[in-house]
């Protein structure tokens, strides 16, 4: 496995290629990071604005590699219990329940207390087992044996507290369980970490990662996205759509159109027929990629002149 | 580690860019991996191993390129021979400028300026020396040497090898002055910065000059950022002894009931509430502007703060820092536009008057409240009497006063008979005073 492994990371390029075997157009640089990331073993955290492909990147990873994702969002309040593990108490309490003849039966009525408790000591914490224990993504992830990618969803959102958790599992790739001691991974993870820079991270967290940031894609790149994820659009409607994306992504707006919602958008012009753009047509499409009432205006305003520069783009 | 690698790290460390050793010991792990084969791949890599923040990445950039470069000596020498001369005879760097040898000089020269730790230039002073004694490393008198020599040999064609010579030592000094010149920016560029930002930090605010004002928001948002992290962390310190009834059942289901655990009540460390008073005549007005920015810059994080301005007269302002950019708010509460303010002499008097009358009930016991003014009241009446309500309905009474000691109570200046009712009195004219209160004001 760990060879096969090895064989998809054997250069940039591969990878590169790979990746658009699977749908999903990366850059030199967030192919290099994941070639790192893989013959480092370290995990990659990923900042960039929201809609840039940052999930994606992991699913892609995992998709590539034929490997399961194992996921795990942040939010606020998140804890140990949610993200490592948990005891089955449910459990506990009626296995107690089903076993207290046989606890009976085991102590003998003439025992003293010290000799039933040694008695009990003989067996081991049989409640405080693997039997017993509800593995969580974090610990998951650890378990699997042929590996897996781990993604930690949006970690800005997630407390301060909850990062020094994962410090343990990033650096070491280990969880400690008091009751049973320090799980290592059976095979190391790949983890992927994304935030949307909310708030800033620890130190202490960054170091233990590569730090890649993924920008809003230059021209070039987002025309072969839309090429790749709507293939059936016309080449240069395709040009005139994303030019129109990046003007629109330099004026000064609440939400700037992401990656995601041009592909929506190339899709709505596709089902509409559409071989070019046209100010009634962006004009009603516009809500597609722009959510706020406030920008929609602002848009609408300078709507010709954007049109008329997009339609001069090859 | 490599050297290269270590002295790269250096020059990134002294312009800012924090990397602790896990740090470089990736990035060597990572240029195994790819060499240097491939100067974009090595950026790619070192990039992501090393920067890890969006200002840090700018900074990164920046260093890898001017470090990563080699178009030193890049035109060939003056009049290249047409016909090879004897080069037998002449010494290691003549025999090198002879032949044009561009590759050889750089790595000469780069072995020069390592050998003399050329990396601890600092100033702008230290320029020639440092350039002296690398050419003096390269081997600066064998060249003067061999000129010499040639010279007095007196024959025609020695002359003009040593005219030859001549002008390519020449161009040998510009090109190791240039490269000199060139590190003094790679190297010193942080300690510029930081010898600034001392001064910044100490100097009386109200000397300060227009052009700094940049730089200094810069400082306050960095000295910002550290209390918030200081003190954003949501504290719950146990109280023992008050049991938390619910939480213990809660938490011992799973020992059939019985309370092997019991849980105790938590405190919760509430956010300080801070009602701020900011005097904005000419008088104060500096120390205002900055002092405005440290306090919102902590407003959502760690404190609420409800802010007054006042000069003739009191208004409250905290609306307009919701409306608008941190910094456009303290411009237009500077220059009082669109805020019921009279910009005349300021008026002590009156603007206790209007606190009570209106604001008062915004003050509880757990209000900390900021007084920033120097108590020239223009000889009106000080009403002491508002001052005392205040200072006994509120948590704390805080005046901070841009004039030094010496000057309160002199002239029109009425600090002595309001100093009685503060629980602090402090005179506060440096970023430095700034941040102590701030950070006072913090702590509980």
């Amino acid at each position: 496995m760990k060879q096969k492994k090895d064989e998809k990371f054997t250069s940039i390029r591969h990878i590169q290629e790979g990746f658009k075997k699977v749908g999903y157009i990366t850059s030199r640089q967030t192919a290099t990071t994941v070639y790192l990331a893989h013959h480092l073993e370290k995990p990659v955290l990923v900042e960039g604005p929201a809609g840039v492909g940052k999930t994606e990147l992991a699913k892609t990873i995992a998709a590539y590699l034929g490997l399961p994702m194992i996921r795990l969002q942040c939010y606020e309040g998140l804890d140990e219990s949610k993200a490592l593990y948990e005891w089955k108490y449910g459990k506990q309490l009626l296995y107690t329940q089903l076993l207290r003849d046989k606890l009976d039966s085991l102590v003998d009525r003439e025992d003293t207390f010290a000799q039933s408790i040694n008695k009990l000591h003989a067996y081991d914490d049989i409640f405080f087992s693997w039997h017993f224990l509800e593995p969580r993504p974090l610990l998951k992830a650890l378990q699997q044996k042929d590996g897996t990618v781990l993604l930690i969803d949006e970690v800005d959102k997630a407390d301060g507290e909850f990062e020094a958790f994962l410090l343990e599992v990033l650096s070491d790739f280990q969880v400690s369980i008091p009751e049973i001691g320090t799980v290592h991974a059976v095979t190391k993870p790949l983890v992927i970490l994304t935030s949307n820079n909310t708030r800033d991270l620890s130190e202490a967290l960054k170091r233990r990662c590569l730090h890649l940031f993924i920008p809003f894609p230059e021209p070039a790149l987002e025309r072969e996205i839309i090429r790749v994820r709507v293939p059936e659009i016309p080449s240069n409607l395709a040009a005139q759509l994303v030019s129109f994306i990046q003007a629109v992504r330099k004026m000064d707006i609440k939400k700037v159109p992401s990656i995601s919602e041009t592909i929506d958008w190339a899709r709505v012009l596709l089902i509409l027929h559409a071989d070019s753009l046209s100010p009634e047509l962006v004009r009603d499409t516009l809500h597609i990629f722009i959510k706020y009432e406030e920008d929609i205006r602002v848009v609408e305003d300078q709507l010709h002149q954007l049109t008329a520069n997009a339609a001069r783009a090859f | 580690m490599d050297r290269v690698l270590e002295d790269f790290i250096t020059t990134l460390r002294r312009s800012g860019v924090r990397i602790s050793v896990s740090e470089s010991l990736d990035a060597a792990r990572a240029l195994q991996l790819v060499g240097y084969d491939d100067r974009n791949l090595l950026k790619d890599s070192l990039y992501v191993a090393l920067a890890k923040s969006a200002q840090e990445k700018e900074i990164f950039s920046d260093c890898f390129d001017r470090f990563f470069s080699f178009d030193f000596f890049s035109e060939p020498p003056p009049n290249e021979s047409s016909h090879k001369e004897s080069t037998e005879g002449l010494s290691d760097i003549s025999r090198m400028l002879m032949t044009g040898d561009q590759p050889g000089l750089v790595t000469y020269m780069k072995e020069a300026a390592r050998a003399e730790n050329l990396s601890d230039i600092r100033y702008q002073t230290q320029k020639s020396l440092y350039a002296m004694r690398i050419l003096e490393r390269m081997g600066l008198s064998g060249l003067d040497a061999n000129i010499r020599d040639l010279y007095q040999a007196g024959a025609p064609s020695s002359a003009a090898t040593a005219a030859r010579l001549e002008e390519a030592r020449s161009y040998l000094v510009e090109n190791v002055r240039s490269y000199v010149e060139e590190q003094l920016l790679l190297f010193s560029g942080y300690e510029y910065d930081k010898m600034i930002e001392d001064y910044l930090r100490n100097i009386k605010l109200s000397n300060l000059e227009q052009r700094y004002y940049h730089q200094m928001q810069g400082i306050i948002q960095r000295m910002v950022k550290r209390l918030n992290d200081l003190y954003s962390r949501k504290r719950k310190p146990a109280r023992r002894g008050h049991l938390d009834f619910k939480q213990t059942i809660r938490d011992n289901v799973a020992y059939q009931g019985f309370l092997f655990n019991p849980r105790w009540k938590k405190v919760k460390i509430e956010k300080p509430n801070v009602v701020a008073i900011c005097d904005i005549s000419r008088s104060v007005s500096r120390l205002v502007r900055f002092f405005l920015l440290f306090l919102y810059g902590l407003n959502k994080e760690i404190i609420q703060v409800r802010s007054f301005i006042f000069c003739s007269n009191l208004a409250e302002v905290t609306g307009i820092f919701e409306q608008y950019p941190i910094e456009e708010a303290v411009a237009r509460i500077q220059a009082g536009t669109d805020i019921p303010v009279l910009l005349a002499r300021t008026d002590y008097d009156r603007t206790l008057r209007d606190f009570k009358e209106r604001y008062l009930d915004t003050v509880t016991h757990k209000t900390t409240v900021l007084f920033l003014g120097d108590a020239r009241n223009n000889y009106n009446n000080p009403q002491t009497q508002t001052l005392k309500l205040i200072s006994e309905r509120c948590k704390k009474l805080i005046w901070l006063n841009p004039e030094t000691k010496p000057f309160w109570g002199t002239g029109d200046s009425e600090m002595l008979r309001y100093a009685p009712y503060c629980h602090v009195l402090k005179e506060c004219n440096t970023l430095n005073h700034l941040e102590r209160v701030v950070q006072s004001l913090l702590k509980r």
